[in-house]
């Protein structure tokens, strides 16, 4: 009841002096994977072949809702379209509920509807490559986002680095346990590409230092409710063996404290945990006094999808990644020699917002996800 | 009217009454796709739908087997996800592996079949709690041999999924070339027969002697070979196999069974209408697509449609 009354009373004024002092140490340039890629080139893709006259019929094929995340990226998308009506006719939505069989129908109904362009969250990344890849041989133009397919076979993917997030939080476990310790991996949903990015990327830092152990390897399905189920499990088994989490994103963080909290682990004593985007876990980490890095994936990147859907369909050149960029903070004192911040935890938190809260959202003060409702194209 | 020409149009209407209804619906949506969208009545259109029935037609031919004897089959999920893995776990790229993995598949999918079929005549468990328990078992082990996407297919094995025969999608060919076989069967071979009359009265069935566990048996294991059959052509659609990739198919599978006529308590029904019920699912998805309508409504009518099919076929056995 209480949470429910914090979900509902939370007041939106706090919302914007949060994001205030998150303004002042955030960076808004050019994607830092651009600044900092070692390769000389970077991979354009020339659009020429698909620029036409509008306006447009974009088809979006989500994987499904579910989580916030999602929900904060659905809007961010529909509120671009808006803002873009003048070029487009009609924004077409599905929506797989996360089940690759309906995605792959799906996108073949939004081909039979007639598409200039599509837009595609693939629910894995896999099974979801050859419906994919046929449309694009037909010459339609594919704009993936937040989750890609296996092969190359689209336009540009609209992302934040999942390599990126993966390596971070590995590198700073790394380097808070000194090297040596046993980590638990928690993933998102399994086959997913944000996950299976994250956790192969994390894989090849973890790799370099032997002493650290992987002690086992969960999925908590962007759950907090299955994560803290999974990490209850973990905690019997290995009790206070666990160094460290390393969680895919905020959607399961959440989970995993609480299963420490009521494990009976003192405040200061749960092991360090990564996250990214959430408010719940950002709440907690400065509640329970335990080491967080976070590194964002912002849900607007699906706005930014329409803003690229629009860009190709124009003829313009585009990135073959479009990587928008992460803001990365830690709590007070968990700077380490790579992961140097300055901006706090502390700074993006909405202390007294509701949990499930995105604060990289980027949909402005006065937007609550249970009442947004927008006049798009449709 | 006499009392045996009521009779007679009542049989008629017992056998055929349901399979009326579903072609009525069918009508229906197709009017409702014409006038919502000038692109619904395109050949490409028709053949999303004909490609995106294959699957659940296969998962559902097997179903209707085991609910026509009274039972049913709650380990397809878990069978497909399992033959799944396997399927593209076994080949892993190489096209010399396909016809061994598929044979492996099939194999297990009929072996697993049998191992229900046993469960329930020997153990004497209600087919419910042993299919359930069954698909438990294969998901576990599913997860132990992977948790995420295994191994690949060779380039080519998407013919299969989105190839044309004739013009037409393959798939589409092989299920309702197996829908009439199936249909042959039941009415032809004794063994076909023999399964009407265990789901109509299996203690009369005993009594007059037929083979009950040959039939369970049969059954069971027809359900696990079109379990492994679907898992195949999921791989041959998604081009790998993963370790949920069955699990809507436990529920789903049930749906064109039931809206086809057929009844859950066994005996009545046939494979024809469950063919039917399958177009209707996967036009009904098609055309609430072209309306834009929210997935989650499509939930809410599917699950409102099984609801009423199944009400429908219950009144009409008790007044007749």
């Amino acid at each position: 009841m209480k949470n429910l009354l914090k979900r509902f009373a939370a007041p939106v004024l706090l919302c914007s002096v949060a994001t205030s002092a998150f303004a002042d140490n955030s960076y808004t340039g050019a994607p830092r994977t651009f600044l900092f890629n070692p390769a000389q080139d970077v991979c354009f893709k020339d659009t020429s072949q698909y620029k036409k006259e509008g306006p447009y019929t974009i088809g979006f094929s989500n994987a499904g809702l579910g989580d916030s995340w999602r929900v904060v990226a659905l809007h961010s998308m529909m509120k671009a379209a808006a803002e873009n009506k003048d070029k487009i006719a009609k924004l077409m939505i599905t929506d797989a509920g996360h089940d690759d069989s309906k995605q792959v129908a799906d996108i073949q109904d939004l081909v039979s509807r007639g598409v200039d362009l599509l837009i595609v969250s693939a629910n894995t990344a896999q099974a979801l490559d050859p419906a994919v890849t046929r449309v694009m041989e037909q010459g339609i133009p594919v704009v993936m986002v937040d989750r890609r397919i296996e092969s190359d076979n689209f336009v540009t993917f609209v992302t934040a680095s999942d390599a990126i997030s993966g390596r971070l939080f590995a590198q700073w476990i790394v380097e808070k346990l000194g090297g040596k310790g046993n980590v638990v991996m928690l993933g998102g949903q399994a086959g997913s590409s944000p996950s299976e990015i994250r956790m192969k990327t994390a894989m090849q830092v973890f790799n370099q230092y032997p002493d650290i152990k992987i002690i086992d390897t969960v999925y908590g399905d962007w759950s907090p409710v299955k994560s803290k189920q999974v990490m209850q499990s973990e905690i019997q088994k290995f009790g206070d063996q666990i160094d460290a989490v390393w969680s895919a994103h905020g959607l399961m963080t959440p989970g995993s404290i609480e299963a420490f909290v009521e494990a009976g682990w003192a405040d200061g004593t749960i092991p360090p945990h990564t996250t990214a985007d959430v408010n719940g876990p950002m709440q907690l980490a400065l509640q329970h006094k335990v080491p967080l890095l976070e590194v964002g994936y912002p849900p607007a990147m699906a706005g930014e999808a329409i803003k690229s859907a629009l860009a190709v369909l124009n003829g313009a050149q585009v990135p073959c990644i479009t990587e928008i960029n992460s803001q990365i903070a830690v709590t007070e004192g968990d700077n380490t020699a790579s992961i140097d911040t300055k901006l706090g935890i502390k700074d993006m938190v909405v202390l007294d917002g509701p949990a499930d809260l995105l604060v990289t959202g980027g949909m402005g003060p006065d937007y609550d996800p249970t009442t947004f409702s927008i006049d798009y194209p449709q | 009217m006499t009392a045996i020409s009521q009779r007679r149009s009542g049989a008629f209407v017992r056998r055929n009454g349901s399979q009326f209804i579903v072609i009525g619906l069918l009508v229906l949506l197709a009017i409702t796709g014409f006038i919502v969208s000038d692109r619904f009545a395109t050949v490409a259109n028709i053949m999303n739908i004909l490609e995106q029935s294959v699957t659940l037609a296969l998962v559902s031919l097997g179903q209707t087997l085991t609910i026509l004897t009274g039972g049913i089959d709650l380990s397809v999920g878990s069978m497909i996800s399992l033959a799944s893995v396997l399927l593209s776990g076994i080949t892993n790229g190489d096209a010399n592996m396909v016809a061994p993995a598929i044979a492996i598949v099939l194999a297990l999918g009929i072996f697993v079949g049998l191992l229900n079929a046993a469960a329930v005549v020997w153990l004497r468990v209600h087919p419910l709690i042993v299919t359930l328990g069954m698909g438990a078992v294969l998901q576990g082990i599913t997860l132990l041999y992977t948790m995420g996407p295994a191994g690949k297919m060779p380039l080519g094995f998407d013919w299969l999924a989105f190839g044309r025969v004739l013009g037409l999608p393959v798939g589409a060919v092989i299920a309702v070339a197996l829908f009439l076989l199936t249909a042959a069967f039941l009415r032809y071979a004794r063994l076909g027969r023999y399964i009407y009359a265990i789901g109509d009265d299996a203690i009369g069935a005993k009594l007059m002697g037929l083979p009950r566990t040959k039939v369970l048996l049969f059954v069971y294991a027809f359900s696990g070979f079109m379990a492994s059959l679907t898992a195949i052509f999921l791989v041959s659609r998604f081009g790998v196999g993963q370790p949920y990739t069955g699990a809507n198919f436990t529920l789903t599978s049930i749906t064109p069974v039931v809206v086809g006529g057929t009844l859950l308590a066994g005996g009545r029904g046939g494979v024809l209408g469950t063919l039917l019920g399958v177009y209707l699912v996967s036009l009904l998805n098609n055309v609430l697509n072209f309306m834009d309508i929210s997935s989650h409504y499509q939930l809410i009518v599917q699950g409102l449609i099984v609801i009423i099919a199944v009400s429908v076929y219950v009144e009409k056995k008790r007044t007749l």
